[in-house]
C-alpha cells in the first residue's frame, strides 16, 4: 500500500478535525449541567425579587451559595468519573480550582460593582448579569459556536430587559436572563 | 518507519480512529454520536466498525436503556498503538 504525500496531509487534516469536534462535544456535554444550575439560581432569585422583594437578598444568598456548593460537588464527580486513572488523585485538587475560580469572579464581581457604584438594585442586578453572557461569546470564540449563541441570546435578554421593560423587569430577568442559561444547558447537552 | 496501517488509513475508519483516541482510554461512545459526529450513514458506519472490530481496534458493547437497544464502541489498547503507529507514520511520511 502506498500512500503519498498529499494523502498524509489530508489524512492528518481528517484527525485534527475528528479530534477538534469530540473534544468540543466533551466541553459541551461538561458545562452542561453548570448552566443549568446557574440559570435555576437566576431564575429563583429574580423570582423571588419580583414577587417577595423582602426576600430578594436572602434569595441570592442562598441561590449563590448553593449555586457554588452545586458546581463544586459536580466539577468533582465529573473528575471522578475520568476513566483509566489519569485524574484519579485529581478530587481535592478539582476543588481547589473551582472554588478558587469562583473566589476569583466574585471578588472581579465586587470590585467592579465597588467601582460602577450602581445606585439601584436593578443596576447592580444588571451590572452583574451581564458579566458572564460576554464572557460566555468570549469562550464561545474558542470552546465552539454553541456557547458564543448561549452568551449572545442572554446577553440581549439582559440588555433588553434593562432598557425596555419596567415593572416587571425582576421576572424578566428571572425568565429569560435564567431561561436562556438553562435553555442552553439542555442545548449543550443535546450536541 | 513502520508502513501504514491499511485497516485504518481508509478514510471512515481513520476519523472513527481518530475521534475514539480523543476520548480518555476505555471511554464508550454512542454508535448514533459517533455517526453524527462522522456524517455517515448507518450501513457506512456497521462496516467500517465491523472492520475495525475484526482487528481488534475496537471493541463494541451492547446493552439496553429500558426498552431501547444501544451500541457503544470504544478503541481497544491494540487500536490506540495501531493508530499512534499510523499517525507517526503520516507524520514521518510528510516530513521525510
Amino acid at each position: 500500500m502506498n500512500v503519498s504525500r498529499e494523502e498524509a496531509a489530508k489524512a492528518l487534516d481528517d484527525i485534527g478535525k475528528a479530534s477538534d469536534r469530540i473534544v468540543q462535544l466533551k466541553g459541551y456535554h461538561h458545562g452542561a449541567p453548570f448552566f443549568v444550575i446557574w440559570g435555576l439560581v437566576w431564575l429563583g432569585a429574580n423570582s423571588t425579587m419580583q414577587f417577595r422583594p423582602d426576600l430578594g437578598n436572602w434569595a441570592w444568598g442562598v441561590g449563590i451559595a448553593a449555586g457554588m456548593v452545586l458546581s463544586t460537588v459536580l466539577g468533582i464527580m465529573m473528575s471522578r468519573k475520568v476513566p483509566a486513572g489519569a485524574h484519579s488523585s485529581a478530587d481535592a485538587a478539582t476543588g481547589r480550582k473551582i472554588g478558587l475560580t469562583s473566589g476569583i469572579m466574585l471578588a472581579f464581581i465586587f470590585t467592579v460593582v465597588w467601582i460602577a457604584s450602581p445606585e439601584t438594585k436593578r443596576e447592580v442586578n444588571a451590572i452583574i448579569s451581564i458579566m458572564f453572557p460576554f464572557l460566555y461569546m468570549a469562550a464561545g470564540v474558542w470552546a465552539g459556536w454553541r456557547l458564543f449563541a448561549i452568551g449572545l441570546v442572554t446577553a440581549a435578554a439582559i440588555i433588553g430587559g434593562y432598557v425596555w421593560v419596567g415593572e416587571y423587569y425582576w421576572l424578566w430577568m428571572g425568565v429569560f436572563a435564567g431561561g436562556s442559561l438553562i435553555a442552553g444547558g439542555l442545548w449543550l447537552r443535546s450536541a | 518507519m513502520d508502513g501504514p496501517d491499511e485497516i485504518i488509513h481508509q478514510s471512515t475508519r481513520l476519523r472513527i480512529a481518530a475521534t475514539l483516541n480523543a476520548l480518555p482510554s476505555g471511554e464508550l461512545l454512542e454508535f448514533g454520536k459517533l455517526k453524527s459526529i462522522l456524517g455517515a450513514t448507518d450501513g457506512n458506519m456497521a462496516t467500517h466498525l465491523a472492520a475495525l472490530e475484526k482487528a481488534g481496534y475496537i471493541a463494541v458493547e451492547k446493552d439496553f436503556v429500558g426498552k431501547k437497544p444501544r451500541t457503544r464502541v470504544s478503541l481497544t489498547r491494540v487500536g490506540r498503538k495501531a493508530f499512534e503507529r499510523h499517525v507517526a507514520y503520516l507524520r514521518d511520511l510528510l516530513a521525510g
